[in-house]
């Protein structure tokens, strides 16, 4: 997901930070938490957002269902961004993990959005056998169990997602370039951020195992205003596609300038490109045609979803993305581990919340859902869509600028 | 594209990058000649001068990027949004020199210098929370029209663009070396003291710079608006950066010298990131700044020595 | 915050002493986890404040690339103590393994080498490669007009991240650092929790808290802000300026590299987006915030900064969200005062800078005031004990060297196309007063700024008690014995009477910073004996300036800064006393009064260079007179003949500007 420095600085509807929007209590109810730490202000304030809405939403179904028994859960949000940073800031991120860890009604968390957050939090999670379950971090090195000694000191994996990471957002776009575009060389280019940097690099690992050749790889400055120089450099390589790893702040840039230096090569991302400002700043026919991938099924648009859909609507007052639905699904993986905690008729702790999730098999908004040993989800869908100009949506209107083209080869 | 090809288009990409650089540098340059300060907000009246540029094109009806205009109302249009424009970004600095700078004159040390970041840091802040961090679409009201010789494409925007800046860069030299104010202007860069006692309006000649290079600020900024058709809050400091490396470049206190290390510091940009790489770039830059500062202090066409007293 | 100040020192003891025993309690308090992480972040961002402070606030450097010696101390502890370098396992590695400074990782062929240097160690290793980092750095630059200092320090702070990001198989590039190990206290691994890391946190401030204060009113310290307030006077009192501003550098820059060493171990994680520009900008606005150079000002300021960013603009937030839900307004709603923290930044510097500049904790006046018996003995003993050192110094420097001659020939100064000074040649005989005249712009300021070093000649020899002046530095001048003062006094204007007449004695003291730091009863005793010195310097003067001795410069009259420059000559022990109009802005009863001291001077041994342009002055004083007029020499002789010389009198009267 988005790491850019503050290319976005929104605030959506209601934000309230810390448990107050809670309804009162009924009588006799035991009360507990379930963490939500996302970067609310800075650069990716609108899409931590979407994703609070989605678990926010959950907790409350949940609440309303009468599932839970006597206890009721309320969500306990936590901002991982500061000013400072201007966006997501990992000591911030790092003070929250202590600050869940050290409250014992906390059973899980749903967070972080960014890996470099996820990194900082998971050391401590992990000695506090606190599950944590991230809707959008797609930093493989976080459950490798090369890292387990430092990411995973406490020994059980605590960090679990509901997407999959860039060790196949990478390497399934690089398939879909072979197989479906069959493009025959690439230029690759980042944006010096940590989920540009190692989005590339994935897909460029894979590109050449399909037999794609490299002609070169290129890193950007995001603060910079002129990218014609390397665009002239791609350009002289005659090269079939160009591969970008990161997000708009970058990407308008390059968006614009590319299509007027080499507008017929074949251009894609990852999901940092699929954000309104691909229309709004960007805008067409630059951005026609590029390709950009999800790291979750696209199911938001799916009829069976419509009910979801709307009811998010109307409470939020924001239509949902996809990552709003991995967030509803991150939260529903912590709620379903609490149940099957009080089932089993063990004490309500994190740690046993936490072994329950490892084993769980939860029926989310984007299919069934289940962990590997290392918490990395056991489906591995890469989701690609293409800009599409449709003039008579609204400019902003992601879901309809661009088309859904379908599931990338895994392999 | 044959290498001799690339290289050419290079130099191409560099000019219009330099004589941006160059616009901006002039106004590190006359400041710093006349006060011997850094001024950080220059950063960030170019930013502003690029949103006012958008605001003003706007007011002329030319809403996103599909209106496109030829022959006499292009011209006529850019020329009155380009003068607004640049009147606006003038009276921005006066401002910012009579308000924050004045009460700072004879203060020893960084204390003025930190005072203009503070002044920088409060316009980028500003603008970012107005705009909301967006980039904003820039209208593109000039026909894309490119020229081709031998492999190398000129786009009419880029011609324009060395138009324009080759004409106020002019503009500026004239006015320095002919008008009565310009003369003023040299004669208080050379010995404030001295000028004072020969009936030279000190804080006129402060103004007017501060004017200047504001309003060349902001036409570099709208100029920047209608050749990468964007604006975002964060445009002011690399480009600012390297246009201070470039009047250092050059020669601070050093019209010409501006102009010259703009248009280097473009090149040098464009042909590092050619056979180099892009990700250097910065690097190199900053080493050129470092290194001229040690090794030849005046610049290339500089006579002012940084290290006098 | 200025009664703080008033405080008796006791006082002042006893409220550090309660403070900090309120920190040492504070994980205690049943804060929470959070809360002591808080915390301990603030701690990180109070030790990066004091660092800045030593460079800006002491030395008056603008440093904006300040987060990248934070960065460099941050990378050398993650490097060296995380999985990033793998090497392979070979016997070369044992002896490092038998230590602990790495771990063999596997078997075999396979088996690597996991560095583990210890975090102890590696506390004051970041600091001296975060210093040498700094000195290499700040070496070819420092010499360089300060304003320029700031860019190129501007530059330097975005090429430390770039090539972070770009080193990635030294620093895993863009995605970070991942397995830095936390610190291990006699087997005790630092895990998660909070509290110990607090106490590292703020055990760092306190040490760089006492090194601050130690630094400050030593010799070092003194000599930084003689920089920062006038760096060509600092030079002429003998402040080897540009090592001075190095040790500045280098010494912030190592309070910044231990600092990102604790701060990296605490987050177990780096990554280089972490130390951007607006880190440095947030560290400069903290001393802003608490008062350039004043220390306790810098951790004031990192304290207010750190709440207003964890704890009030949060609150404010949710108040205000709260109205906004309350009357239905849905920009109260969505408003996110966070967001403007760094607006509010903006607007600290400007206003600080307009309105208060010394920040909310002024520097304060930490002299040991005297009573009125010790200013009454002072002034009773008179001039006696001043006569006697400075006596003493004379007769030292006597045995070893020439006799105090000065001889200048056929020097020549030019200014571009300007020839400022023409072939003069002069000789000071050693003991004697020669005075040189001459109208304005007749070169001899030009002279005086020669023979100090501060301009370069182009032509010409300038030779002291048998040495070559000409190409030293003017605080190897000041060291050969040459101390000046300046046309239009060069104080030290925001310093005391007291700090600017120990800074004259800046090359006859021996203290550095470990010394000064240490308190070694060396550098105690030398410092008492120096301010014993100034006092009998200023005794010279009368009650003129014994009882203003704790005053700021800025506040005396004209005539008593004019003695007070003289003393901070005096105070340097020269052999050659150069005096640049001393009388000038003096009415006729002080003039008189301060060429009977002149005199003075020289029947105890001193040699007087003097430019004057009260003639009755000059007569009554000078063994020899030279005339200089467009910058050549006009006549030369005693003051009777001089006097009577028709080229001079032609050059005086025919430009009308006589003074006496």
């Amino acid at each position: 997901m988005a790491l850019s420095r503050r290319n976005a600085l929104r605030g959506a509807a209601g934000t309230v930070l810390l448990a107050s929007a809670s309804p009162i209590a009924r009588a006799g109810d035991k009360v507990y938490h379930i963490g939500i730490t996302l970067p609310l202000t800075g650069a990716d304030a609108e899409a931590a957002h979407l994703i609070l809405h989605g678990a926010q939403l959950a907790i409350k179904l949940a609440n309303q269902s009468g599932e839970l028994g006597d206890i009721r859960l309320e969500p306990m949000v936590l901002n991982n961004a500061t000013a400072t940073a201007g966006q997501y800031d990992p000591a911030q991120a790092a003070t929250n993990a202590r600050k869940l860890a050290g409250t014992h009604t906390v059973l899980a968390n749903v967070g972080p959005e960014m890996s470099g957050s996820g990194k900082a939090m998971a050391p401590i999670l992990s000695m506090a056998n606190l599950a944590t379950i991230t809707p959008s971090s797609t930093a493989p090195d976080i459950t490798s169990p090369t890292y387990a000694g430092e990411f995973d000191p406490g020994g059980k994996p605590i960090y679990f997602r509901t997407v999959t990471t860039d060790a196949y957002q990478g390497p399934n776009m690089a398939n879909f370039y072979a197989e479906v575009l069959k493009a025959k060389s690439v230029y690759i280019l980042d944006d010096s951020g940590a989920y540009g940097v190692g989005l590339a690099n994935a897909f460029e690992a894979q590109a050449k195992k399909k037999g794609i050749k490299v002609l070169g790889r290129d890193r950007l400055d995001p603060k910079a205003a002129d990218y014609s120089a390397v665009l002239t450099k791609i350009a002289a390589t005659k090269t079939a596609s160009l591969y970008y790893g990161g997000t708009m702040q970058a990407g308008v840039k390059l968006v614009k300038q590319s299509y007027q230096i080499i507008p017929h090569v074949i251009k894609g991302g990852g999901d940092g490109i699929l954000s309104p400002e691909m229309m709004t700043a960007a805008g067409f026919p630059a951005a026609e045609g590029w390709y950009g991938t999800n790291a979750s099924p696209h199911v938001v648009d799916d009829p069976k979803l419509a009910n979801w859909v709307a009811l998010y609507t109307k409470t939020y007052g924001v239509a949902p993305d996809d990552y709003a639905i991995t967030g509803y699904d991150a939260a529903l993986v912590a709620i379903a581990g609490i149940k099957t905690g009080q089932k089993a008729g063990k004490p309500l702790t994190a740690a046993n919340v936490r072994d329950a999730i490892a084993t769980v098999h939860v029926n989310g908004l984007q299919g069934p859902i289940s962990f590997d040993k290392y918490g990395d989800m056991t489906s591995h869908v890469v989701a690609v869509f293409q800009f599409h100009h449709d003039k008579s949506a609204p400019l902003g209107d992601l879901n309809k600028q661009m088309r859904y083209v379908g599931v990338a080869p895994q392999n | 594209m044959t290498g001799t090809a690339v290289f050419f288009q290079q130099l191409v990409n560099g000019l219009s990058l330099g004589a941006m650089y160059s616009l901006l540098a002039l106004g590190f340059t006359l400041v710093y000649g006349i006060l011997e300060l850094i001024n950080f907000a220059h950063f960030n009246v170019f930013m502003v001068g690029a949103f006012v540029g958008l605001i003003v094109l706007q007011w002329f009806g030319l809403q996103g990027q599909s209106v496109v205009l030829h022959g006499a109302p292009l011209v006529l249009s850019l020329l009155a949004a380009l003068a607004v424009t640049m009147v606006a970004s003038g009276v921005l600095g006066v401002v910012i020199e009579r308000y924050t700078l004045r009460p700072m004159r004879n203060v020893r040390g960084p204390m003025a210098m930190i005072t203009t970041i503070g002044v920088s840091y409060i316009l980028f802040n500003l603008v970012l929370l107005l705009t909301n961090a967006q980039a904003l679409n820039y209208p593109d009201p000039m026909p894309s029209i490119d020229y081709h010789l031998g492999g190398v494409t000129i786009r009419l925007k880029a011609v324009i663009i060395w138009i324009v800046a080759a004409v106020l860069m002019w503009g500026l030299n004239l006015f320095v070396r002919r008008s009565r104010l310009g003369k003023a202007m040299r004669a208080v860069a050379q010995d404030a003291e001295a000028a004072r006692m020969m009936g030279v309006e000190v804080d006129q000649v402060v103004m007017i710079a501060f004017f200047a290079g504001s309003a060349l600020a902001g036409a570099a900024g709208m100029i920047f608006g209608l050749y990468y058709n964007f604006t975002q809050y964060s445009i002011g400091y690399t480009a600012g950066l390297r246009a201070f490396t470039a009047a250092v470049l050059g020669g601070i206190g050093n019209v010409p010298g501006a102009m010259v290390g703009g248009l280097l510091i473009g090149l040098i940009e464009t042909i590092s990131s050619q056979y180099i790489a892009t990700k250097w770039a910065d690097v190199i830059i900053f080493s050129i700044l470092i290194l001229t500062l040690v090794f030849r202090p005046a610049g290339l066409l500089g006579a002012q020595s940084p290290n006098r007293s | 915050m200025k009664r703080l100040a008033l405080l008796s020192p006791r006082q002042r003891q006893a409220l550090f002493a309660a403070l900090l025993m309120v920190l040492l309690l504070l994980p205690f308090l049943g804060i929470g986890q959070a809360n002591i992480d808080v915390a301990a972040n603030s701690c990180a961002y109070a030790a990066l404040a004091l660092g800045l402070n030593i460079v800006v606030g002491f030395t008056g450097l603008l440093d904006l690339g300040y987060a990248a010696f934070f960065a460099i101390g941050a990378y050398a502890y993650g490097i060296l103590n995380s999985f990033q370098l793998h090497p392979h396992w070979s016997a070369a590695w044992a002896p490092l393994a038998a230590i602990g400074f790495v771990a063999k990782l596997g078997a075999g062929a396979a088996a690597t080498v996991h560095f583990t240097f210890p975090f102890w160690l590696m506390l004051p290793a970041s600091a001296v490669i975060a210093a040498c980092f700094g000195m290499a750095f700040g070496a070819p630059t420092l010499r360089l007009k300060g304003d320029y200092l700031a860019i190129v320090t501007l530059g330097f702070g975005e090429i430390v991240p770039i090539v972070a990001r770009n080193w990635s198989s030294l620093t895993n590039g863009a995605e970070g650092l991942n397995g830095v190990g936390p610190p291990v206290l006699l087997g005790y691994r630092f895990g998660i929790n909070a509290t110990p890391y607090y106490y590292v946190g703020l055990g760092l401030v306190l040490l760089l808290l006492f090194i601050s204060l130690r630094l400050k009113p030593s010799r070092i310290g003194r000599a930084w802000m003689a920089v920062r307030e006038d760096e060509i006077a600092a030079g002429a009192m003998g402040v080897h300026t540009t090592r001075l501003k190095l040790l500045a550098f280098a010494m912030g820059a190592g309070f910044a590299g231990m600092t990102g060493t604790f701060y990296i171990a605490k987050l177990q994680t780096a990554t280089p987006d972490m130390f951007d520009l607006p880190v440095s900008i947030m560290v400069l606005v903290m001393i802003v915030l608490g008062g350039l150079a004043s220390v306790w000002g810098a951790i004031l300021g990192a304290v207010l900064l750190e709440l207003l960013q964890a704890w009030f603009l949060p609150a404010l937030s949710g108040w205000v969200q709260g109205l906004g839900n309350a009357i239905h307004s849905p920009f109260l709603q969505n408003l996110q005062l966070t967001s403007a923290s760094e607006l509010i930044f903006g607007i600290i510097l400007v206003t600080m800078m307009l309105y208060r500049r010394d920040g909310l904790v002024p520097v304060g006046r930490n002299e040991v005031r005297l009573s009125y018996e010790q200013q009454d003995a002072a002034v009773s003993r008179g001039a006696a004990p001043a006569v006697a050192r400075l006596r003493a110094g004379l007769a030292e420097a006597a045995t070893d060297a020439r006799p105090a001659v000065l001889e200048i020939r056929d020097l020549t100064v030019k200014f571009g196309g300007l020839t400022a000074l023409k072939s003069i040649s002069l000789d000071v005989p050693a003991g004697s007063i020669v005075a040189v005249i001459g109208p304005n712009g007749s070169g001899k300021s030009t002279l005086f700024n020669s023979i100090t070093g501060l301009v370069k000649p182009s032509a010409g020899v300038v030779r002291f008690a048998g040495r070559d002046l000409l190409g030293l530095r003017p605080d190897q001048v000041l060291r050969a014995g040459v101390a000046r003062t300046f046309q239009n006094i060069r104080l030290f204007p925001n310093l005391t009477v007291m700090e600017n007449v120990l800074i004259g004695q800046h090359s006859h003291l021996s203290a550095g910073a470990a010394g000064a730091v240490l308190g070694l009863p060396r550098v105690r005793a030398e410092e008492r004996e120096a301010r014993q010195f100034v006092l009998e310097l200023l005794a010279m003067f009368g009650n003129r300036l014994v009882p203003r001795i704790d005053q700021g410069v800025a506040q005396l009259s004209y005539a008593n800064r004019r003695r007070v420059e003289i003393a901070r000559a005096l105070a340097s022990r020269p052999r050659l006393l150069m005096l640049d109009e001393p009388t000038a802005g003096m009415n006729p009863a002080e003039s008189l009064e301060l060429a009977e001291q002149i005199a003075a001077f020289r029947d105890f041994g001193l040699t007087i260079l003097l430019v004057e342009h009260k003639l009755d002055v000059v007569t009554r004083l000078a063994d020899n007179v030279i005339v200089l007029d467009h910058g050549e020499k006009l006549a030369e002789g005693r003051a009777e003949e001089v006097r009577r010389n028709e080229a001079v009198i032609e050059a005086y009267i025919g430009r009308g500007a006589v003074d006496a």
